[in-house]
């Protein structure tokens, strides 16, 4: 099967983030803690009295301080406005108080407090900040959702719910906690949405052995919570062959579940990347992504879904000029899109490299790949790069090329409709471009793909192929399309093409259009026809009045100007003069026209003097004395 | 109807220079119809016409064109230069002057002849090559072999169809025309060799790339000639119907299928859209259901037949969709046009510079339109064939003894006719009716208004 590759392409498709956030490495003094809501890594040497570092991407939030050493640290988190600072800690008969601390410009103030959760001998499985002075404590025994006030140095509850739990995730992003009850057969999700906690509907897990920790994951991508399962094939005996990854909806996701076909099987870890769900493979040192939001019909409400290109591996980082070691038994991945290398000490995201996913397509996979750089923010450049090389090669990319287009447009018409809808709905929804990352109008695919590619031999197939995905899609060809098209086709010598398409109205009548085919008139007198006809659909009478005296047709220029309403606005001089020039016989029915609209508008027959239309009366009276 | 064939007399094709000396006379004689006409006699009719059209010259420089006699009609066609067609038909002529009035015989219209003449000369410059590149030993034959066919194949008569030679074009929505012109530049792109030069469907044409002149001939050879033969095979053989989804090559007619089929292919003379001269290609015609695809192949192109397996896998399950959609179209707008046309004024609409042509009459030749009475049908190839009277913008309405309203109307190179049977109609009734039927009839097409 013939391979498509991007020019001037990587193979990879996915790198790390240029500079990574360095930090103290895991060491016997020295632990290292990461929170996933902010997205911050905390290094405690000894614990916290040689200093806390707090690390992450955003570099404001940064901060060292020092802090007593009152026993192991379990976790420690900052609220998301930065002025709390929660610590869980390890200490016998302590198993559900967490600890506060109060700060000020990112450095700690001396009001510190604790609060101990309802259910004294309950064990804290961990804290999440949903908000920012909001905070639940998960417990064996239930989740409590508590208000801190951190002024009066106490912490009311908002709301508690029981729930026997093992371990649970967290998904910062849509504030949700799956709950593993029953030793992981049951999962059971709530949501921390606005300071309450509410149910919802548990995840139905068919499987024969419980569910492990490790193989769950809370995220959020394309705007809905998903709960992603691992399904290893020793997990459960029903299944063979390699691992698939199931998500399963938990909120906002419909009722589809997405299975994923990694091919693999042993260690994963997950990522979020620009609405892409990447699954790195620890042995094979590669990471695939899938795209739940291709096209795909559910069967029995699944989808299944393959890599949307080979996976490979991320591209190789170096940390102090040194390569580093990827995919390392050191990595944790967080969620969205963190990986950390503790032994290293660095922070790195994951990042999408768009260019890379066409670097080595099978030629069928192209319009899938432009598909899914269509959904992507950064796609823009790489689609455009996609085409150019297609229309290039149209000789043999053309059906891929149309269905590209196609994917193209059939997004831009999605976004027109829902523009109309919200036009008419008021301005209720106010997500408006954001389902939209790339939406590549006629406009642009003209400046970008068509235009610059005039030379190339298959262009006339190319711009026709366009022409006709968006004829598929009810858009109307747009003036720049259609100028393009003009010009192409005729450099190309296809000038009956570009009839045949304006006679079936392929092209949209536009006055720009018209005036285009008229000029061509002198070389090709059917593009004229037509152009006098399209100018007439128009309305633009007085044009055709125009042109029709300048093609010595003084009479029809008469009547046509009667018809479309411009008689009255006809001067009198050009129209005799035309008229002259043409015929005697024409000369008089267009003076005695003439006359008879002076009678009327002005209740006498004669011209008037500014009207300079002396020359003519002595014609006339010339040419009504010979007779 | 009258049996039409009766009344050509004779038609042949002579050139005076092919036998300057006295007793060479048969020489000049290129081709002779009918064949049983004895050779004197041939000598007699020849030398008429050589004696006319040498004495015209004296009195105008434009070749002549006819010659009236009391029992014959000759018209003359000098397509090259001393090369001349003549077609004689016989006037029916009353030697007693009291014929019976509705026994009244129809003749030939003079235009339809000069049509006649041109077309047969298109179709054997299409297929065999100007005259004068044919060598003098070879000409004899091929004008046998080509007229002699070519005549017996075709009729002529006052038919509204020979009246005005047009192309029918399908009217199709811009999506299936899309689907076709889409599929024809994949097909060339993958077959570099192969141009797409015609798409018709049934009989009415959806793609052209030829220049307009010889598309017509190409049109008229595929629908006069070739597609009827094929429409009649299809009917007979119910097996070949099967076979049919596949699509096959139907030129040479028992398709292609080894390498020695490709010699049978036919050479065609025409000029392609973007050509700036004549050239000769190979002419390939493949069919499907009711779609008819025509390419040309450069002759310098070495053929193999493998090509010719792949187009036909590659044309076959493609063609077969697009035209099984046409035919879903044309259904629909069949229907469409029924609920529209409750008008039963007949019109006709030609279109001089794509030579598009479209008639509320059944424009099939299976079914000729009686619709159309002798008399107005001679009135129409009057307006039609003097340009001058109408010029390039007018309109003129013409009315029959026996209450037939005949309009023409010319504006922007555009035909336009329209037959109205009305007793107790005036002047103004007939014109306002004729717009209303052309704002019907032709939407979106303009018509410089009186």
């Amino acid at each position: 099967m013939a391979k498509f590759s991007l020019k001037d392409s990587d193979e990879y498709y996915l790198s790390l983030s240029e500079q990574p956030k360095r930090f103290d490495a895991d060491s016997p003094v020295t632990n290292v803690f990461f929170d996933d809501t902010n997205g911050q890594v905390f290094t405690v040497r000894s614990g916290g009295v040689t200093g806390v570092t707090v690390n992450g991407m955003d570099d404001s939030k940064c901060t060292s301080f020092r802090m007593e050493d009152k026993g192991p640290i379990i976790s420690i988190k900052f609220s998301p406005d930065h002025k709390i600072l929660a610590i869980q800690r390890n200490i016998e008969g302590q198993n559900a108080t967490v600890e506060f601390v109060n700060f000020k410009d990112l450095a700690p103030t001396n009001i510190e407090y604790t609060h101990t959760c309802k259910w004294k001998n309950a064990k804290i499985l961990g804290f999440v900040w949903p908000r920012a002075s909001e905070i639940a404590f998960i417990t064996d025994h239930g989740i409590e959702l508590l208000q801190v006030l951190p002024d009066k140095k106490q912490l009311k509850t908002l709301k508690s719910t029981s729930f026997s739990g093992a371990w649970f995730s967290w998904c910062a992003q849509s504030n949700i906690i799956l709950l593993a009850g029953n030793n992981g057969a049951l999962l059971q999700p709530f949501s921390l949405n606005s300071s309450t906690i509410t149910k919802l509907q548990k995840l139905e897990v068919e499987w024969s052995r419980p569910v492990m920790e490790r193989d769950v994951f809370v995220l959020r991508l394309c705007g809905a919570a998903w709960c992603a399962l691992f399904r290893h094939a020793a997990a459960a005996p029903t299944v063979s062959g390699p691992t698939e990854v199931w998500l399963m909806p938990i909120s906002g996701g419909g009722s589809v579940q997405h299975v994923l076909k990694t091919g693999l099987t042993g260690r994963f870890a997950v990522s979020v990347v620009d609405h892409l769900l990447v699954i790195h493979h620890q042995s094979s040192q590669t990471s695939q992504i899938f795209d739940i939001m291709e096209e795909a019909k559910p069967e029995n409400n699944v989808v299944m879904h393959l890599p949307l290109v080979q996976g490979v591996s991320m591209r190789p980082a170096s940390v102090d000029d040194q390569p580093c070691p990827m995919y390392s038994g050191n990595w944790v991945v967080f969620q969205p899109d963190y990986v950390i290398d503790a032994r290293l000490g660095c922070l790195w995201r994951v990042q999408l490299l768009p260019a890379g996913l066409a670097h080595s397509v099978l030629k069928d996979d192209v319009p899938r790949v432009v598909a899914a750089l269509l959904r992507r923010r950064a796609g823009r450049d790489t689609i455009y790069r996609v085409l150019n090389q297609l229309v290039a090669h149209a000789g043999t990319y053309l059906v891929e090329l149309t269905k590209c287009f196609d994917e193209i447009n059939s997004v831009y018409r999605r976004w027109a409709d829902a523009e109309v809808a919200r036009n008419t709905a008021g301005a209720g929804a106010a997500h408006g471009r954001a389902h939209f990352p790339v939406l590549l109008a006629q406009a642009d695919v003209c400046a970008h793909v068509l235009a610059p590619r005039a030379d190339e031999p298959h262009l006339v197939a190319a711009l026709t192929a366009y022409l006709a995905s968006l004829a598929r899609h009810a858009l109307p060809a747009q003036p720049d399309a259609a100028a393009l098209a003009v010009r192409a086709l005729l450099t190309r010598g296809a000038g009956a093409r570009l009839r045949a398409l304006v006679r079936r109205g392929c092209l949209g009548d536009a006055r720009p259009l018209a005036c285009q085919l008229l000029s061509l008139g002198h070389l090709d007198p059917a593009a004229a026809q037509l152009a006098l006809d399209m100018m007439w659909r128009l309305k633009a009478h007085g044009d055709v009045v125009e042109v029709l005296l300048s093609w010595d047709e003084p009479l029809g220029a008469a009547g046509a100007a009667r018809a479309g309403g411009a008689w009255g606005g006809v001067a009198a001089r050009k129209l005799l003069a035309a008229a002259r020039a043409h015929s005697p016989g024409a000369f008089l029915a267009a003076y005695h026209a003439l006359l008879a609209r002076n009678e009327r508008a002005r209740g006498s027959p004669h011209f008037l003097n500014t009207e300079q239309c002396d020359i003519y009366i002595d014609y006339y009276r010339q040419l009504t004395s010979e007779s | 109807m009258i049996d039409i064939k009766n009344k050509v007399n004779s038609f042949f094709i002579f050139n005076s220079t092919f036998g300057p000396k006295e007793g060479d006379e048969l020489k000049r004689i290129l081709f002779y119809h009918p064949s049983q006409v004895t050779q004197d006699a041939r000598k007699i009719q020849v030398g008429l016409c050589e004696a006319v059209v040498k004495f015209m010259t004296t009195f105008s420089t434009e070749p002549c064109e006819a010659l009236q006699t009391q029992s014959k009609r000759y018209i003359f066609y000098q397509p090259e230069k001393d090369y001349w067609m003549v077609l004689v038909v016989r006037i029916p002529y009353a030697t007693k002057a009291a014929t019976t009035s509705n026994e009244k015989k129809e003749v030939i219209e003079p235009s339809v002849m000069q049509d006649f003449l041109m077309s047969a000369y298109k179709m054997f410059r299409m297929f065999i090559g100007p005259m004068k590149d044919i060598p003098t030993e070879d000409i004899y034959n091929n004008c046998e072999q080509f007229f002699t066919p070519y005549i017996m194949s075709r009729s002529i008569a006052n038919d509204i169809n020979n009246v005005i030679q047009g192309i029918s074009y399908l009217p199709l929505e811009k999506n299936s025309f899309f689907r076709v012109v889409c599929f024809i530049d994949l097909l060339e792109i993958n077959y570099p060799d192969f141009k797409c030069v015609s798409f018709v469907y049934n009989d009415k044409l959806i793609w052209n790339g030829l220049t307009t002149d010889d598309m017509l001939t190409l049109y008229q050879y595929l629908v006069q000639t070739l597609l009827p033969k094929q429409v009649e095979k299809e009917i007979q053989g119910g097996a070949v119907t099967a076979a049919q989804r596949h699509g096959r090559f139907i030129s040479p007619p028992e398709g292609i299928r080894n390498a020695d089929d490709l010699q049978k292919l036919h050479k065609v003379y025409l000029m392609r859209e973007e050509d700036t001269e004549t050239k000769q290609y190979y002419l390939v015609i493949y069919r499907t259901l009711s779609a008819t695809v025509c390419f040309t192949v450069d002759v310098t192109t070495n053929l193999s037949i493998d090509t010719f397996r792949s187009l036909d896998a590659f044309i076959g399950p493609q063609l077969s969709t697009i035209a099984s959609s046409i035919s879903e179209q044309c259904a629909l707008h069949a229907l469409q046009s029924t609920q529209l046309s409750n008008t039963d004024h007949s019109f006709i609409y030609f279109n001089r510079l794509n030579l598009a042509y479209k008639t509320s009459a059944p424009s099939s030749s299976l079914t000729p339109s009686t619709a159309i009475k002798p008399e107005v049908l001679s009135i129409i190839a009057g307006i039609h064939s003097d340009r001058k009277s109408l010029g390039n913008y007018g309109e003129i309405i013409i009315k029959t003894p026996d209450e037939y309203w005949v309009t023409g109307k010319s504006s922007n190179d555009r035909e336009f006719y329209v037959i109205i049977q009305e007793k107790n109609a005036n002047l103004k009734d007939i014109a306002d009716e004729v717009r209303r039927i052309c704002e019907d009839q032709m939407k979106g097409i303009f018509f410089y208004p009186m």
